[in-house]
């Protein structure tokens, strides 16, 4: 073995759950997020003589993930017109009066939201929350606060407009930040 | 006069995630502002949605790992090792 690789045949137990959570947290769709680990494997199996041992296995599977999770993202949204989902203008219609004042009010995180992050059931219910989105606030979402793009590069990706991007943004944080409120912060659920 | 730096709620909101992708023009900063210092829902949206983004950092940086029902299934994780050792 000259890559200095691993056997393939240990990568799915070392690597697939890790790999695996990546993709549905992104996708938002087992099948789909199945698939793209697959595709991972079998592109990092391909092409393993390019596998250079200065970064980590892991480090080299999660970036084939991450443009097999890019490509997938662009196929997907390519032919779709540039509009925003009827679905959620209602929910979000429902956040505000019609004068702008709030109907249903944040309420206050409690037990130190900010150490959530270690918990595995935060993350849970977080996927949770982010599979109830539509599919394009999702999209719009992950691109960049889970990849970290900026909006030039998402309208760019996803062939929208800057001001659809916003406005999709602020739907999915809405949304988000009251779906984690209901189902975590402010929920008996919390452990 | 004062109306002319007033924003309802619904348009507070907006912008305090607009902040979070670019920067505002001062006129709004200091409309979320005023906003903000009478408001304390806006506030709490406001630092809500920053503590989410703040835990999404933590996560990655932190790479926890998934529990299951976010682990690969028995059967795909079969269906895997087959498609790879078929290939290999």
């Amino acid at each position: 073995m000259t890559s200095g690789l691993s056997d393939p045949a240990s990568w799915v137990d070392t690597y697939g759950d890790y790999l695996f959570w990546y993709a549905i947290v992104r996708v938002g769709d087992q099948s789909v997020a199945e698939d793209l680990v697959q595709e991972t494997f079998l592109a990092a199996l391909k092409s393993r003589e390019s596998f250079a041992s200065r970064s980590s296995e892991k480090t080299w599977f999660t970036s084939i993930l991450k443009h097999k999770i890019m490509d997938h993202f662009r196929s997907k949204h390519r032919d779709k017109a540039d509009s925003i989902d009827p679905m959620n203008f209602s929910s979000m219609e429902h956040l505000f009066s019609q004068n702008g004042q709030w109907n249903v009010r944040p309420r206050e995180w409690k037990d130190d939201p900010e150490s959530s992050y270690q918990k595995k059931e935060f993350w849970t219910v977080f996927t949770h929350c982010l599979s109830e989105m539509s599919e394009r606030l999702r999209t719009v979402f992950v691109l960049r606060e889970l990849e970290g793009l900026d909006t030039d590069e998402i309208c760019n990706a996803l062939k929208i407009s800057p001001t659809n991007c916003w406005v999709i943004l602020y739907r999915a944080r809405s949304f988000l930040r009251k779906c984690l409120e209901e189902e975590w912060f402010a929920s008996k659920r919390q452990k | 006069m004062i109306n002319h730096w007033m924003f309802k709620c619904s348009e507070v909101t907006k912008l305090i995630s607009r902040s979070m992708d670019q920067n505002l023009p001062l006129r709004q900063k200091i409309g979320i502002r005023i906003h903000l210092a009478m408001c304390k829902y806006c506030s709490m949206y406001k630092k809500q949605l920053e503590l989410i983004r703040k835990l999404i950092k933590n996560a990655t940086e932190a790479e926890i790992l998934p529990a299951p029902p976010l682990t690969l299934s028995p059967q795909a994780r079969e269906r895997m090792k087959q498609r790879l050792l078929s290939q290999y």
